[in-house]
């Protein structure tokens, strides 16, 4: 079921993907999957996606993947997990 | 403790090169395994260890291909290895408690099946009594040299395309190179204190044992598989050792060793406060993390051993089991890759 990612909007536009407890590599198939279905959304610069994990290695992989699809992101550590802010900025 | 922080997981590594084309920690792989290649044969030149070739390593078959082939499978089902099962479950991660039931549970089932496996390792011997790269060779330091010397100009390349570390935020992360280093170093200490490669597969037969004594009384004890006595030669002391429960030398490394991985990574999680238990995956993940435990425990024991053992311990050697085991687990972590695709949607 595409629900047991436990996401939705907020009122501040942010699209969380909490997908803690799950097994690798769900973080980064999960979050490229949620990438090109929300994409005129996040390319549209009105919402942002939030990735909630406690996988470590997502914090390399997630940036890496993402940043070369012209993704800003930004990881913080809130209480035992990571989270992964990624908001599109067209640059050119 | 170091795999926690680097998350050097072995079946992430394989899994990745196949579904993302990442190689940085395949990388840092391949250069635990030529340090330590280099570390042993040093170690056995000074006379160190002195049971060499390894006499742990038993002669090749087609089976160490076919479990090699099911274990690989099994470890990207399952989100880790044997070992980074343990690691995995120090740190609280949830699916990993439901692939080591499912490596006790394959156990348990293996063990009934053993007598109909163990015929076929013995008709799919492949040769009476090579046991090692180095007895084609006919020395030991060829097989050495030849792989430092590809892996120095591989190394190089790699380094000319920034290909060993990347950025990566988490709190106290090690880059998997620098773990490659530590982990090498701890392998080759221990292998020359103990005289024989790191393993748990054995620890996890007898664990398996002793827990279904309780729930069927007597069946463990009459069992081949856990009733079967080894004797394994280390320096000049023969060791007996069987999987049924029961004090012996395996209780007192290979045990040790399982509860020392799960201890490390609580430890490493419970500093870093990255420790977290209670999160269910998706039921979908909990079947794929059950069912990757099974086929891994049969997947090693019908290759006499995991990840840990034939790809750290027994690579290094150019134990022949090992190279076939690894045959088998690059197929098997491609269809692993496969279906876990379809697992995660």
């Amino acid at each position: 079921m595409h629900d047991k990612n436990r996401k939705g909007v907020t009122a501040m536009q942010e699209l969380v993907l909490d997908i803690r407890g799950q097994i690798c590599p769900a973080c980064l198939l999960v979050t490229l999957r949620e990438i090109y279905s929300r994409k005129e959304l996040l390319r549209s610069g009105e919402a942002m996606l939030v990735v909630r994990t406690d996988h470590r290695d997502a914090t390399r992989t997630i940036p890496d993947a993402v940043s070369a699809m012209g993704y800003h992101v930004n990881v913080s550590k809130v209480k035992n997990y990571y989270e992964i802010r990624l908001e599109y900025r067209d640059d050119e | 403790m170091v795999m926690h922080r680097s998350d050097f997981c072995i079946s992430g590594i394989f899994r990745d090169i196949f579904l993302f084309h990442d190689f940085l920690r395949m990388r840092a792989l391949f250069l635990l395994i030529v340090l330590s290649s280099l570390f042993l044969f040093l170690i056995r030149e000074t006379g160190i260890i002195s049971s060499y070739p390894p006499s742990f390593f038993g002669l090749p078959s087609l089976m160490n291909v076919a479990g090699g082939l099911l274990f690989g499978i099994g470890m990207v089902l399952a989100g880790g290895c044997f070992t980074g099962t343990l690691y995995k479950v120090g740190a609280g991660k949830t699916a990993s408690f439901f692939a080591l039931f499912g490596i006790l549970c394959g156990s348990a089932l293996y063990a009934e099946v053993h007598p109909v496996v163990l015929p076929l390792i013995r008709r799919t011997t492949l040769t009476p009594d090579r046991t090692a790269l180095e007895h084609f060779t006919g020395n030991s330091w060829l097989p050495v040299l030849i792989v430092i010397l590809t892996f120095l100009f591989l190394a190089w390349k790699w380094h000319r395309i920034k290909g060993w570390s990347q950025k990566a935020y988490a709190e106290g992360y090690i880059d998997p190179w620098k773990a490659a280093v530590l982990i090498s170093i701890i392998i080759s200490v221990s292998y020359a204190i103990v005289g024989r490669p790191l393993s748990v597969t054995t620890g996890f037969g007898k664990v398996t044992a002793f827990l279904e004594s309780f729930f069927v009384p007597g069946h463990p004890e009459n069992l081949l598989f856990f009733s079967q006595v080894s004797y394994r030669l280390v320096g000049n002391t023969t060791f007996a050792e069987k999987m049924g429960p029961g004090l012996d030398s395996i209780t007192m490394t290979q045990i040790l060793l399982i509860a020392g991985i799960i201890f490390g990574g609580f430890i490493s999680a419970l500093q870093l406060r990255e420790f977290s238990i209670g999160v269910l995956p998706p039921f979908r993940q909990i079947v794929s993390a059950f069912s990757g435990g099974v086929l891994m425990a049969g997947g090693a024991f019908a290759s006499s051993g995991c990840t840990l053992w034939h790809l750290l311990g027994g690579l290094p050697v150019f134990a022949l089991q090992s190279l076939l085991f690894l045959a088998g687990l690059l197929p098997g972590a491609y269809l692993g890759t496969l279906a876990l695709k379809k697992v995660i949607r």
